[in-house]
């Protein structure tokens, strides 16, 4: 063996905590710090103000109490909002949500996959102009492009005149579940394709090559290393993809009917016509946890794989 | 002054086991509608059972020929062969051949024996077949128990271990190495130098070693090719190519030479700038003007004056610089022109019984008559 043993790791790295350095060290250690906590504080202060102090509000709500009027009263804590969680309307519509957001995503990932691949073998230049083109909607307003959408699959639209013109009948479009699914499809495409992007392009083309060297069709060359190799990609994409298509509000409430109520929809029903504001609180933080937990166990699976 | 016996290209009745017929492969270029030659009409026979060595500077095309031999391209005109089969446009996992790539291309997913049996596997060899392969491939690369080790937790040298491992284990006809020591440290280059040079005597396999490194090349091979701008400027064995360059760029590229220019006197003789008459061993027309390679490492220096004897010849000059290696003293000695200053590099071994020679010395160099080459160009 000519091989040169690892070296073996410093002394004090070994130990629990390396010592403390000595006089002028620690001096610039401690100004470090101190600089790093001084470029942390406006992202803090942002967090802290627009994210963790309305959650908390949020969380206060739904142990209150909701008064005759609808008004929330902040006493009589309980836990009866939560309780109500479990009806079976709640859970219909759960259910219906978490369907949706299940095939929101798979869809995104059967066409941003073969996309995100696709650009990844484009020249440079070209990659670049396809990427901003997947970023473009984002530079006009969502709702905008939404109720675009309400124009092109509406009764009169183009899109059912010319079914009706190719004798397909009249078809309606709007108003239905595949009108929510494509609606959340188009919204959230460019959130699957460009973690997908980022981590194909990484991906070491002669990986696919030594696999197709080795005797691998170029199924199999995908199937056992560019697959498990983009699966970060995939899983982020997902993630991005299913959170925000279980939320979602927007599309729903534009594009769907009144059988496809989502739980976005639903929770502001609870603050906006309903008036019961402990219950929508819950519901809520019901969906906050939901969705923690799904994404911590997810990315952990992804840990153990790897 | 060839060393070792010289191998010929494949003999009558023997099939070569890497043969290119007229192969050229152009590459559109990215933004005119031009192309880009990588390689040019390419006719070369790989022998069976050889180490054969393709170098050449990076862009010469060498690694694209290699890559047509694999089937990761195809050539755009031309054909090769594999042990007599025509290749055509068969993909990679068609052919009988395997690839130690460039910084190994190892599967980051997978251990050292999924690496290893990944081969076995899309080939459908049998679990307690495949099992025992594995075992045999990563023992003769000397990594028993690192099976399960991931290959990021590997060593550069221990990596390029799995990477031949994982090609061998197939058994393939032809190996394919694209720069495999590229990525190593100077010594752990030079050792796995021997090493490779042992593992395809003993397995017997045609190897193809894709370099740029002269050294590398020259220390390993049975046969080696020197190719420049798509071209193959030279084949034959390491001491052809080196004591009797082709062309002025073999002679520059393979190692140190002394480029003359001179003129030719008869078909043995030729004139050197300082007016001395030297042999040389083929024939050029009388007044043309020819370049000459002397490798310094043939040159010899003595006092000025020395008797020259029949058999060398000689010219006279004086000490210009000298370069101190250790091992080896090189002296440039400027020759009397008249003109501009002709500089002649002469490498002695720094053995016991040399005499230093010091800048300013007048000094005599001499030679063997066929240590001179005529070059082509």
């Amino acid at each position: 063996m000519v091989d040169v043993a690892p070296a073996p790791a410093p002394a004090h790295r070994r130990g629990p905590r390396p010592p403390a350095p000595p006089g002028p060290e620690r001096e610039a250690a401690r100004a470090a710090a101190r600089r790093g906590a001084l470029i942390g504080l406006p992202p803090l202060v942002t967090m802290v103000l627009l994210f963790a102090v309305p959650l908390g509000i949020v969380a206060v709500y739904s142990v209150a109490t909701r008064g005759r009027t609808g008004r929330t009263e902040l006493a009589d804590w309980n836990l009866d909002a939560y309780a109500r969680l479990l009806e079976p309307l709640v859970l219909e519509i759960a259910g219906r949500s978490l369907g949706y957001a299940a095939l929101t995503t798979l869809l995104c990932l059967a066409i941003g996959y073969p996309f995100a691949y696709w650009l990844t073998t484009r020249r440079p230049g070209v990659r670049a102009v396809l990427l901003v083109l997947v970023m473009l909607p984002f530079w006009s307003n969502f709702l905008v492009r939404t109720y675009a959408w309400r124009v092109l699959l509406g009764s009169d639209g183009p899109i059912v005149t010319a079914l009706a013109a190719v004798g397909l009948g009249e078809v309606r479009l709007l108003f239905t579940p595949f009108a929510v699914v494509l609606g959340l499809v188009y919204g959230y495409l460019p959130f699957m394709v460009l973690p997908l992007y980022s981590s194909l392009e990484r991906l070491d083309l002669r990986l696919v090559e030594a696999a197709r060297d080795l005797g691998a069709t170029g199924w199999e060359a995908f199937r056992r290393v560019t697959w498990p190799l983009s699966r970060p990609g995939v899983v982020a994409g997902s993630v991005l993809v299913f959170i925000p298509s279980f939320g979602a509000y927007v599309t729903p409430e534009l594009l769907g009917g009144s059988r496809t109520t989502l739980v976005g929809s639903f929770v502001v029903r609870q603050f906006l016509s309903a008036r019961d504001w402990p219950f929508g609180s819950a519901l809520s933080m019901a969906i906050l946890v939901v969705m923690l937990a799904a994404t911590v166990a997810y990315f952990r699976a992804q840990e153990r794989r790897s | 002054m060839h060393r070792g016996a010289p191998r010929l290209s494949a003999t009558a009745g023997t099939v070569p086991a890497v043969s290119l017929r007229r192969v050229t492969k152009r590459f559109p270029e990215t933004r005119l509608d031009d192309e880009v030659v990588a390689v040019d009409e390419l006719d070369l026979d790989v022998t069976d059972g050889e180490f054969f060595a393709l170098l050449g500077p990076s862009g010469c095309g060498k690694t694209t020929t290699l890559r047509m031999v694999a089937g990761f391209e195809f050539p755009t005109e031309g054909s090769v062969h594999i042990h007599g089969t025509e290749m055509g446009r068969r993909p990679p996992d068609r052919r009988p051949v395997n690839t130690v790539f460039q910084s190994y291309a190892l599967f980051p997913h997978m251990t050292v024996a999924e690496n290893v049996a990944f081969g076995l596997r899309m080939r459908d060899v049998a679990r307690d077949e495949a099992r025992r392969r594995v075992a045999e491939a990563i023992e003769l690369v000397q990594l028993r128990g690192r099976d399960g080790a991931m290959p990021g937790d590997l060593s550069g040298g221990q990596q390029q271990r799995v990477a031949l491992a994982r090609a061998l284990v197939n058994r393939p006809k032809v190996l394919l190495l694209d720069e495999p020591l590229g990525a190593l440290d100077l010594r752990l280059r030079e050792a796995m130098q021997v090493e490779l040079k042992q593992l395809q005597a003993l397995l017997g396999i045609t190897f193809v070693h894709v370099t740029h490194d002269q050294e590398e090349a020259l220390a390993m091979s049975d046969r080696l090719a020197v190719m420049d701008a798509g071209r193959l400027v030279q084949v034959g064995t390491p001491a052809e190519v080196y004591e009797r360059p082709r062309t002025r760029f073999v002679a520059e590229f393979l190692g140190d030479a002394n480029l003359l220019t001179a003129e030719a006197v008869d078909a043995e003789r030729v004139r050197l700038p300082d007016g001395t008459v030297v042999r040389i061993a083929s024939g050029r027309s009388a007044g043309a003007a020819v370049h000459l390679s002397l490798r310094p490492e043939q040159l010899d220096l003595v006092a000025a004056g020395t008797p020259v004897e029949p058999h060398l010849d000689a010219v006279e000059g004086t000490v210009a610089r000298i370069g101190y290696f250790g091992s080896a003293i090189e002296y440039d000695v400027a020759l009397d022109t008249g003109g501009p200053e002709v500089l002649v590099t002469a490498r002695l071994g720094n053995a016991r019984g040399v005499v230093a020679r010091t800048v300013g010395e007048r000094v005599r160099m001499r030679w063997t008559p066929d240590s001179v080459t005529v070059l082509e160009d």
